[in-house]
């Protein structure tokens, strides 16, 4: 049974296309991951998705109800953690706790049982007294998680989870999602990350509203990719980049960090045409590899298909 | 049901986490009582007069030391020209210049009508009317002094001399204090604007903060929300009515002559009427500063007509008709019939019954208002 | 802010339009008294009597009373005001030439109005005698005799005692107040509320510059927002301003700096809106009202109290309001309310730019 069936889910502000006429459904148990640039439709979706917003048009069962005529129902069966972890600052991780699942319908004893738990997983065991406020990023959020699911719900809903975190709790904090999806909780998650996006079951590219890509981190990078990308070590990566674009043969570029991206139909062909390009301008390369395409490349590769952004509106 | 009491204790907690919260909410209403309850105060009297007494006989000073020893009235300067008095009232060192012409006591011998001016500042048209009030009883009662003293004169002719004489009692506050008018209504308004301002940031504040969005995902139902985010203030509001009372019983000497326990009951449905309005307040804004300024647009009206200082009886028959839907009418009515007036339910009923419906249909607007949507 | 258009609107037209109404709904004026009468004597002479009290806008009759027991409840309910007591053989003692007594009972819960409808009794009462002697003269073919005392009042700066012109200059103090304090006190705190204040403390504004940019575009819209209400006066009430405009524009300028200047100390002290909002309530809309010489006379309160209301500016504000708009004084009559405003002003700015030094100093807590 699918956890989450979208069809044809719509959400319009006056005159500008949030979501537009997004389809796709999200097996029990799934990591879900969806994947655009910031005012792509991320938020957008999600908050339609636990009755937050009400859709223009097109509507999506969630856990069986239809978030427009059972929003309530909707909310019970789901756990949703905001872009902003919302949690109250000036109360203790334990009141956090106490308060949330108060307001999911926990009784004092299943809260009792339920407290330890959490603070295990969020790794606060020691720190109930502390005010929210006094709280890292990390544990922020991971307290914000345990506040959603306090409820054991089916499915979680999980936008920008890992905003202004650091690395390592990043990776920690995947690290539980993976512990969730294996005990049967469904994950929705939405990010920026594009790293972040390896660690789905499944993933959907959305951009100015629509849907650009769908699959697993694999098949996405096999689908889209299907000419060789060369990554190019040199200096002045900004003025290679512009001659390179310029070349027929190049058909995308991109720059990532201090390296070029380039697309190129033939790999042999490529390394040679490059070294000769940069090196008549005077530019010397260090370094030309053949690298496994990331989904950045891929999300960069299906953007650059679509219309303009002015089309949405 | 229980979803209530989880949302009422996380607001005690906030609350007692804000250090500057607890005086604003427990100590201020005692200070506004006690500041405000003294300068609440409309009588007038010792109104700074300058005198031009252009005779300066016997007969003018008799006349006016009637104004100077009634109390009312306070020498500040004798001036001796009738410019000077001109600098005096526009600088408002004096609000009330008396001016006797000269021949004064001649044409009052004379048996001829003799002229009296008093010049009075409008602007401060308040203290004008009353001070000009007690000015002109004054003069009536020298003027029928003098008849009378003149009539004596008839009575050996056998005349009969009718008067009317009139016995005035004052019912409820014989000794006419101010205060025990001002102190029940000072009280009134501290209430008031206490539980209004405070709940009408409620619900907006949580919307600012983003804390609303995680709220409204979870099964908790309008009713429960809006209910758990007043019931706190209701405790608090009795809580301050409990603290307020011995200070206007004890200190300023203002006894409640009805029923105590009356009181904390009509308090509470008066209070329902507030906290609905704030709450509704909150629902309609979009952030705290929006809620505050539609507060404060609420809120002055409502002290302003609801006839704590100006009679509605005076006011102009659409502005009579708008008094109507301002709760604070009602419950100064409520209060000064329980404080001075002593009476009981049965009279009180009316206004009870109308702050109750009030309270429920504004509760029940919010509730309605309040969805648990983001757009 | 430009953005909070709402805010903008209402902050704009709410002085106007409180203005609009209470213009017309106020004054202090006691009249139509609700009267009962019990008429024992019920003689053409006491009918005549009563008509005395009813035929003047100070009194409303609204019923004749069958028994005296009635008072009470009425009374009690607040349905009439005032009672006449006119007993048996009222007509009898007039024409016998001897003293006929009444009783009056008033509602004496408000003592002022109560003062003022005895003021009114004793006029009625003594014009009834001064007219049955004079019939009585006449009857006997003497000439009545003149009042002794010819009295004029003369009213000046407001000849028709409109109470809204006295009140005008208080409304304007009493609601730019209220709106400026308040607001600006939100100006920082806003930013604490939402975390936005870091970025600026770390910018390189000095407290200074920080309190100067905050407060100048609120001083902006309340100078407007008072100008709308003058013009609401002058078109509505006839209220023009007698003196100088300039100065009429010093004062509210020195005015309105005080209020920013305490709407900033405040918000320095609050860490959340709410907090920031209730202090500026406190300080600003009941004090404001009752202490400001607005409504109730300062020279009429306790020595304490009198220096309390030293310490809020609306009370400076007032008197030179006053003397601009009713009198036309020149500086002369009001240089030291402008002292006392420049003083709080400086006071009130001074205490928030180092409370904001503090805070930059030490970091938000």
């Amino acid at each position: 049974m699918d956890s989450i069936e979208v069809k044809n889910l719509t959400k319009k502000f006056g005159k500008f296309t949030a979501v537009d006429n997004v389809n796709f459904q999200v097996k029990e148990g799934e990591i879900f991951g969806f994947l655009g640039a910031n005012g792509a439709g991320k938020s957008t979706t999600i908050r339609m998705l636990c009755a937050l917003l009400t859709p223009s048009s097109g509507t999506a069962l969630v856990g069986g109800y239809d978030i427009r005529i059972q929003p309530e129902e909707v909310k019970k069966h789901i756990g949703y953690m905001s872009q902003k972890f919302s949690l109250y600052e000036d109360l203790t991780v334990e009141e956090n706790i106490t308060f949330f699942g108060g307001v999911y319908g926990l009784t004092r004893t299943a809260i009792k049982k339920r407290m330890p738990w959490v603070l295990e997983m969020a790794n606060l065991r020691g720190r109930e007294q502390s005010l929210a406020r006094e709280l890292a990023a990390g544990w922020k959020q991971r307290l914000a998680l345990g506040c959603a699911i306090l409820h054991e719900p089916k499915i979680i809903f999980l936008d920008e989870p890992t905003g202004g975190v650091d690395p390592v709790s990043r990776r920690n904090f995947w690290e539980l999602i993976n512990y969730l999806s294996e005990k049967g909780v469904t994950v929705f998650v939405t990010t920026h990350y594009l790293d972040e996006a390896e660690y789905c079951n499944n993933i959907r590219l959305i951009h100015a509203g629509r849907l650009v890509g769908e699959g697993t981190p694999q098949e996405l990078k096999k689908k889209y990719i299907t000419n060789p990308i060369l990554e190019v070590e040199c200096e002045k990566v900004v003025e290679a980049l512009e001659i390179l674009q310029k070349e027929r043969w190049v058909l995308e570029t991109s720059i990532f960090g201090t390296r070029l991206h380039a697309s190129v139909e033939d790999e042999e062909n490529g390394r040679v045409q490059i070294k000769k390009v940069l090196s008549e301008r005077n530019i010397s390369v260090k370094r030309i590899e053949r690298i496994v395409p990331s989904l950045e490349d891929v999300f960069i590769h299906q953007i650059e298909k679509q219309p303009e952004e002015s089309a949405r509106q | 049901m229980r979803k209530i009491l989880f949302i009422i204790r996380k607001e005690f907690l906030q609350l007692r986490r804000d250090p500057r919260m607890l005086p604003i909410l427990f100590i201020s209403p005692i200070i506004q009582l006690l500041i405000l309850g003294y300068a609440a105060n409309l009588d007038v009297r010792e109104i700074p007069t300058i005198v031009c007494d252009l005779e300066r006989t016997m007969a003018s000073r008799d006349f006016l030391s009637k104004f100077f020893n009634s109390g009312y009235f306070v020498l500040k300067r004798n001036v001796s020209s009738v410019r000077d008095v001109d600098s005096y009232l526009e600088e408002g060192s004096a609000s009330l210049a008396f001016i006797i012409p000269r021949r004064f006591g001649n044409k009052m011998a004379a048996d001829k009508a003799t002229s009296f001016q008093v010049i009075v500042d409008g602007s401060d048209s308040q203290s004008a009317i009353i001070g000009l009030n007690y000015a002109t009883m004054i003069v009536a009662r020298y003027s029928r002094n003098i008849l009378l003293e003149k009539f004596e004169r008839f009575k050996f002719l056998g005349l009969k001399i009718p008067q009317v004489n009139a016995e005035v009692r004052f019912w409820f506050n014989p000794a006419l204090r101010t205060r025990n008018f001002m102190i029940p209504g000072v009280l009134a308004m501290v209430l008031m604007v206490m539980t209004m301002m405070l709940t009408s940031m409620g619900i907006v504040k949580e919307k600012e903060l983003g804390t609303m969005e995680q709220l409204i995902v979870t099964p908790v139902k309008p009713y429960e929300l809006i209910l758990g985010k007043l019931l706190p203030f209701v405790f608090i509001g009795l809580v301050d009515v409990i603290l307020v009372l011995p200070v206007a019983t004890f200190w300023f000497g203002v006894p409640v002559k009805g029923s105590v326990p009356l009181l904390f009951g009509l308090s509470l449905v008066f209070m329902m009427t507030t906290l609905g309005l704030g709450v509704f307040i909150s629902t309609i804004s979009r952030n705290q500063l929006q809620a505050m300024m539609t507060a404060v647009f609420f809120v002055i009206p409502q002290i302003i007509l609801s006839g704590f200082i100006f009679p509605i009886e005076n006011m102009p028959r659409i502005i009579q008709y708008i008094t109507y839907i301002i709760p604070l009418k009602y419950f100064f009515v409520i209060i000064r019939g329980l404080f001075l007036k002593g009476v009981g339910i049965s009279v009180l009923w009316d206004e009870a019954v109308v702050l109750f419906v009030f309270g429920v249909t504004i509760l029940g607007m919010s509730v309605l208002r309040f969805q648990k949507r983001l757009g | 802010m430009a953005r909070d258009r709402h805010t903008l609107i209402l902050m704009l037209i709410i002085p106007a339009f409180l203005l609009i109404m209470y213009g017309y709904a106020l004054n202090f004026d006691v009249k139509h008294i609700s009267l009962a009468v019990y008429d024992e004597d019920r003689s053409s002479t006491s009918r005549d009597f009563v008509g005395n009290f009813y035929r003047t806008e100070y009194f409303d009759l609204k019923l004749y009373l069958g028994s005296i027991s009635e008072i009470d409840d009425l009374m009690d309910r607040g349905e009439v005001k005032a009672a006449l007591v006119i007993p048996k053989g009222f007509s009898e003692n007039l024409k016998a030439g001897k003293k006929a007594s009444i009783q009056v009972l008033l509602d004496g819960s408000n003592s002022s109005s109560a003062h003022t409808a005895a003021g009114y009794v004793s006029a009625v009462v003594q014009n009834y005698s001064a007219k049955i002697l004079t019939k009585t003269l006449m009857k006997r073919g003497l000439a009545p005799l003149q009042l002794p005392v010819d009295y004029r009042p003369r009213i000046w700066y407001n000849p028709e005692l409109r109470s809204a012109k006295f009140l005008i200059p208080g409304l304007i103090a009493f609601i730019l107040m209220v709106i400026l304090v308040v607001s600006t006190a939100f100006a920082i705190v806003r930013e604490r509320e939402r975390g936005t204040m870091e970025q600026i403390l770390v910018s390189p504004l000095k407290p200074f510059e920080l309190v100067a940019g905050k407060t100048i575009p609120y001083i902006f819209i309340s100078l407007i927002s008072a100008h709308l209400v003058l013009l609401v006066g002058q078109l509505l009430f006839g209220v023009s301003i007698k003196g100088s405009y300039p100065w009429l524009l010093v004062v509210m300028f020195l005015f309105l700096t005080g209020g920013l200047g305490l709407g900033l100390l405040i918000s320095t002290f609050a860490r959340t809106q709410q907090v920031a909002f209730m202090m500026a309530i406190i300080t600003t809309l009941l004090p404001t009202f009752i202490l400001s010489g607005f409504i109730f006379p300062i020279r009429n309160m306790p020595v304490i109290i009198q220096v309390i209301t030293y310490f809020f500016p609306a009370k400076y504000f007032l008197v030179a309001l006053r003397n601009i708009i009713l009198k036309g004084g020149g500086l002369s009559s009001f240089w030291d309310q402008i002292l006392f405003l420049i003083g709080f002003g400086v006071l009130s700015i001074s205490l928030a730019t180092l409370r904001m030094k503090k805070i930059k100093e030490q970091g938000i807590q």
